[in-house]
């Protein structure tokens, strides 16, 4: 080691400009590798991605070829979020489909996000508080059991989910059998069901479409807003189902961890002066827990604002475009539509979408805490 | 059983009252409960994967495997020699007569090759980002140099584009070095992720700087330290991440679709597995794929049993300091 | 058997190697082939066929690349501008390839013509100009289970049926099975190009024939979509949803309906899973007034235009779609049809007539799959109203307006 380091060894740098010169350089050359790679395979093709967004490209057209695409500006942001833009020659080009679709999937997917995050959080967090029991025997089974899912491929997860939810599928059969009430006849098509749940719920209460007023028939983004509180069809609930299913058990083996992170002695404490256990979990336990929260949280969003694979596999889409998300759209619009400007459009709106939730999640965690 | 009865109770059950009990046996119908319905679909993969290909459309829920064991799926001899026996003749309503069929069709499409590719890619793949992610990390959470934190929510940035958008520039990028249908170029651009440097940051900033300081004042350099000091105490987190990194890479899907489609010899198994199911998926041949399901998962599950105590203390370093 | 046949392409695959190598002297040329890949069988066939092209031709040698999620595959070697030299092209994106220029014209490259179907040959041909050589295609036919026919006491289905007769077999034909799961008289799965031949045979169209303006909107669409989605509302058809299948044929195979109109694609599909279905096949029903129409949906092998060999890869594609070439697909009577009008018998006697008549019978009256760029948009507004028409949640009528408009509005881009 004396010989290995010689320059170190001479004396340790005497002014503090010095130190911090030498910090920053081992800061750069740490970082080196994962730079390196992060620019060339992340960063440029992000940034080829948004200057695209500002093209017509097709997607097909060699890319570097003189008349691959030309130059439209913000055309393809305004087709999204106005549904029109406007051409050289000052004519008005309608794109009402592209505007209608964009904002459906922006509404499916934040049911989605809706949905998904919060139940996957509470319920990943309530089995990891009963796995962190010291009575417990088969930890490592359980452990492994809940993280079975995880291990297998989506879409091979996918694949036998829809097998599993077809009509007359060993989901329908199963409740069946638990409630004989449940006819084969009357079974509900999981995968292929447009209704959406909060349309259902207020049927149940006699509001439709036609009884709830004139108000519901307003336009806003293309859709009306009878159409934006539909809430996920059932459908989409199906893939929201699956989906907390497989992430279930990477979330609950992160809470798990940190739950073994806090000390006995702070939950002996609370025995002594005589806490119960609910009272427990709920002043010492979830506190405890905030900053592991605040990862899952993020993870979650992240991960559900993106979903496509299961879309694809599942439902491509349908029923009645119940199930498009934007990360599918992306899809659509850059290898079904020959429109890669567009996809690409669409892929940087999302980014700023998922970056507004991560901040506003954050700030709502951090007002929580300082309460 | 009732708090009357003063049973000679084990140590640590002494104070369990009625709601004790019934907490606890609450507590192991949901973990049961959720343990089956983890597992249920994975039950049902296995047997079916023991099929003949017309059981698994007709019987797909018979799971009990009766004798005879390897039956043939097709009709050897006579008349209609070669066409698929009918389902009734090797499944029923709740049992089925197991082949080795679908098994017998992906070994035959290639899949001990598939596998080893597999595992040399998440190998790699791990090993690098190991190495990486926690020199990354390190930096990140311990040095200070300008840029510091831009680069950080840079990298976290990044986490938040679709990847499907960014298939085409990174194909044309990957084609100006040459490096499609190799190794390569499969195995480079995952060489790092954003995840692994966030879980790094994390768990070097949750353990105390001293150990470092004292080592520092002794003259060791920062790479020397890094490697003979931190990265040692690093063990449970580089854990998580080993096992994070090798099942992701494992089941990866469309990257090697794109890079490696043009070079048979290099496929991987999710890529080897998706040809299974034919072009419209109408083709699909349930019984192999079912079967390459069951050898896809089943390495990953055993890792995982055996690494999943560290697996824990690793993960506990990436609570996030709100 | 598949075992024998995979040793000797092995034998083939290692031959063909180390004569690769001894080969690289004589200055070989190489060319890929891409393509998305189906069953193991139909690739093996492939596989021959393309070994067969190398044999007759020793100074080329072919690299078969056969990926599954083949569009984004193909996309990214096309805008990375370095394409195969050959590849399949269906018909449905012909348009989108041939506007961004990747595709190579085939005017006075393809040979055997008058060989193909007319059908075919419009369906690779766009704004005047023919693009490729049919490699295979598909035609929509009326598939129905015998032993309900025979319950029912009903006559089989014959060519001349008109919608009349569909809808009453239908009707008879709807109630419950054994276990007491409805079974439907038919399978109508809520997708565009399903109802189009009832569009073509009403006498209806999408679009003029310069693709200049939308004609959807008209009187025989309305009576074609409301006899569809009427059968739908009645209950004597309805989607495989409705009967628990993902798609018409698995509904079918399943004894769920008793009718169903699938493609060729349907006949291996059900021989392989459901071996036991006494089944038989005719061609699609009739207007009331006599008009008839199915639809194709077909592959062509296109060749690059960004092509350092086109020569050799016309050579092939010419090969592969000739008379000699397509037999030899043709004797393993797979499911679909090869496109050499002779080839075509031979599949014929390969599939049994009593299976492969009633789809072939098609191919002279078949209409294209094939609407311009951008127009995935149009087919899954129409998809999407059809399903909640299917559900009594939007009227017909609406669906041809509302579709009728995203068309104009795509046109007009």
């Amino acid at each position: 080691m004396t010989e290995a380091t010689p320059v170190a060894q001479k004396k340790p740098p005497t002014t503090m400009a010095a130190k911090k010169r030498q910090e920053a350089i081992a800061g750069y050359l740490f970082m080196a590798p994962a730079l390196v790679i992060f620019l060339v395979f992340l960063i440029v093709p992000i940034a080829a991605a948004a200057y695209l967004s500002l093209t017509n490209w097709n997607g097909i057209t060699p890319v570097f070829d003189e008349e691959a695409f030309s130059f439209v500006g913000l055309d393809n942001y305004s087709d999204l979020l106005r549904g029109y833009h406007t051409n050289e020659a000052g004519e008005v080009v309608k794109a009402t489909t592209r505007q209608k679709d964009f904002f459906i999937a922006l509404k499916n997917t934040t049911y989605y996000v809706l949905g998904v995050v919060p139940t996957q959080t509470i319920l990943a967090l309530i089995l990891a508080v009963i796995l962190n029991q010291r009575w417990l025997k088969a930890k490592g089974f359980f452990r492994t059991a809940f993280y079975f899912p995880s291990i297998t491929s989506s879409v091979v997860i996918s694949i036998i989910f829809m097998w599993m939810f077809t009509r007359g599928g060993l989901v329908n059969t199963t409740v069946q059998a638990i409630l004989p009430n449940y006819e084969s006849n009357n079974f509900v098509s999981w995968l292929d069901d447009p209704r959406g749940i909060i349309h259902i719920l207020l049927e149940q209460f006699g509001v439709t479409r036609m009884t709830v007023g004139d108000w519901a028939s307003n336009r806003v983004f293309g859709n009306t807003l009878w159409e934006w509180i539909s809430g996920p069809s059932i459908t989409m609930s199906t893939i929201m189902i699956l989906n907390t299913w497989t992430t279930i058990g990477t979330m609950m083996v992160i809470f798990l961890a940190s739950l073994q992170n806090i000390p006995g002695s702070v939950y002996e404490a609370a025995a002594i002066d005589g806490a119960n256990a609910w009272q427990i979990l709920r002043r010492i336990t979830v506190p405890l827990l905030r900053p592991t929260t605040f990862f899952v949280v993020t993870l979650g969003l992240i991960g559900c604002f993106q979903v496509f694979d299961q879309v694809y596999v599942i439902s491509s889409g349908g029923p009645a475009k119940t199930t498009y998300t934007i990360a599918y759209m992306v899809y659509l619009n850059g290898f079904d539509r020959s429109a890669m400007g567009l996809a690409a459009a669409t892929a940087i709106l999302l980014f700023a979408i998922i970056f507004t939730f991560t901040l506003l999640q954050r700030f709502i965690v951090k007002e929580r805490a300082n309460v | 059983m009732a708090t009357a009865q003063p049973l000679p109770a084990p140590v640590d059950a002494e104070r369990r009252s009625p709601l004790a009990v019934a907490l606890t046996a609450l507590s192991w119908t949901v973990l049961i409960l959720f343990a089956a319905l983890e597992i249920f679909p994975f039950v049902f993969t296995v047997a079916n994967s023991f099929k003949c290909l017309p059981a698994v459309q007709t019987y797909p829920r018979s799971i009990i495997p009766v004798p005879p064991f390897g039956v043939e799926c097709t009709y050897q001899d006579g008349e209609r020699a070669g066409a698929s026996r009918s389902p009734s003749e090797t499944s029923g309503a709740a049992t089925f007569n197991p082949t080795l069929e679908g098994y017998r069709e992906i070994l035959d499409a290639n899949l001990p090759r598939w596998l080893v590719n597999t595992g040399f890619f998440a190998v790699a793949v791990t090993i690098l980002r190991l190495a990486f992610d926690s020199l990354a990390g390190y930096a990140l959470a311990r040095l200070k140099f300008p840029g510091n934190r831009l680069l950080f929510f840079t990298i976290l940035g990044t986490m938040m584009v679709p990847p499907i958008v960014l298939l085409i520039p990174r194909f044309i990028i990957l084609k100006q070095f040459s490096m499609l249908n190799t190794y390569q170029g499969l195995i480079v651009p995952l060489a790092v992720d954003a995840f692994g440097i966030f879980l790094m940051k994390q768990f070097f900033e949750s353990i105390p700087g001293e150990i470092e300081e004292a080592a520092l004042v002794d003259g060791a350099n920062r790479f020397v330290l890094f490697w003979r000091v931190v990265l040692p105490m690093a063990t449970p987190a580089l854990t998580a991440l080993a096992i994070f990194s090798f099942q992701g890479t494992w089941n990866d899907f469309l990257m090697p679709l794109l890079i490696l489609s043009g070079n048979k010899d290099l496929w991987t198994l999710p890529l080897g597995l998706s040809f299974l199911r034919g072009a419209y998926g109408e083709t699909l041949r349930w019984h192999a794929f079912l079967a390459g399901s069951v050898i896809t998962t089943l390495p990953l599950a055993l890792i995982f049993f055996y690494f999943q105590r560290y697996f824990v203390e690793g993960i506990s370093y990436s609570g996030l300091k709100g | 058997m598949r075992k024998v046949h995979l040793l000797t392409m092995l034998v083939v695959l290692a031959l063909v190697i180390s004569g690769a190598s001894a080969a690289l002297a004589r200055q070989q040329v190489t060319i890929t082939l891409m393509g998305w890949s189906s069953s193991t069988a139909e690739n093996d066939a492939l596989m021959t066929q393309v070994d067969a092209f190398m044999a007759a031709n020793s100074g080329i040698k072919v690299n078969v690349n056969l990926v599954p999620e083949y569009d984004p595959t193909i996309q990214a070697a096309f805008a990375s501008g370095d394409p195969p030299n050959v590849f399949y092209v269906d018909s449905s994106r012909l348009p989108d390839w041939a506007e961004a220029g990747v595709l190579a014209s085939g005017e006075g490259k393809i040979e055997n013509l008058d060989e193909h179907y007319e059908s075919l040959l419009e369906a690779f041909t766009y704004n005047g100009t023919l693009y490729c050589p049919p490699k295979d295609f598909s035609i929509m036919a009326l598939q129905y289970n015998k032993d309900m026919f025979d319950a029912a006491g009903l006559d089989y289905p014959t060519p001349d049926w008109t919608w009349e007769d569909l809808r009453a077999a239908a009707e008879a034909l709807t109630g419950t099975d054994a276990e007491g799961r409805t079974v439907l008289g038919l399978v109508t799965p809520p997708n565009f190009e399903r109802w189009l031949p009832f569009l073509y045979q009403a006498g209806g169209s999408v679009l003029n024939e310069d693709w200049t303006e939308v004609t959807l909107d008209s009187d025989e669409a309305r009576e074609a979509l409301e006899f569809y989605v009427g059968m739908a509302r009645d209950g004597i058809a309805g989607p495989p949803s409705k009967v628990d299948a993902g798609w018409g044929g698995e509904a079918f195979g399943q004894r769920r309906v008793a009718m169903a109109m699938e493609g060729n694609w349907v006949i291996k599909y059900l021989l392989d899973q459901f071996p036991d279905l006494n089944w038989g096949v005719t061609e699609l029903p009739r207007h009331p007034s006599g008009g008839q129409a199915t639809m194709v949906f077909t592959v062509c092998y296109g060749v690059a235009a960004d092509n350092d060999y086109p020569e050799e890869s016309w050579k092939l594609a010419n090969f592969l779609t000739g008379p000699e070439g397509s037999t030899m697909v043709a004797e393993e009577g797979f499911g679909v049809i090869p496109p050499a009008k002779s080839a075509a018998e031979v599949w014929l006697q390969a599939i049994s007539e009593e299976y492969g008549a009633g789809f072939l019978a098609g191919a002279p009256y078949a209409h294209k799959w094939q609407f311009p760029v951008g127009f995935g948009e149009v087919f899954d507004t129409f998809n999407a109203g059809l399903q909640l028409a299917f559900d009594g949640q939007a009227l017909p009528e609406d669906v041809i307006v509302d579709t009728a408009a995203v068309a104009e509005e795509v046109l007009a881009r």
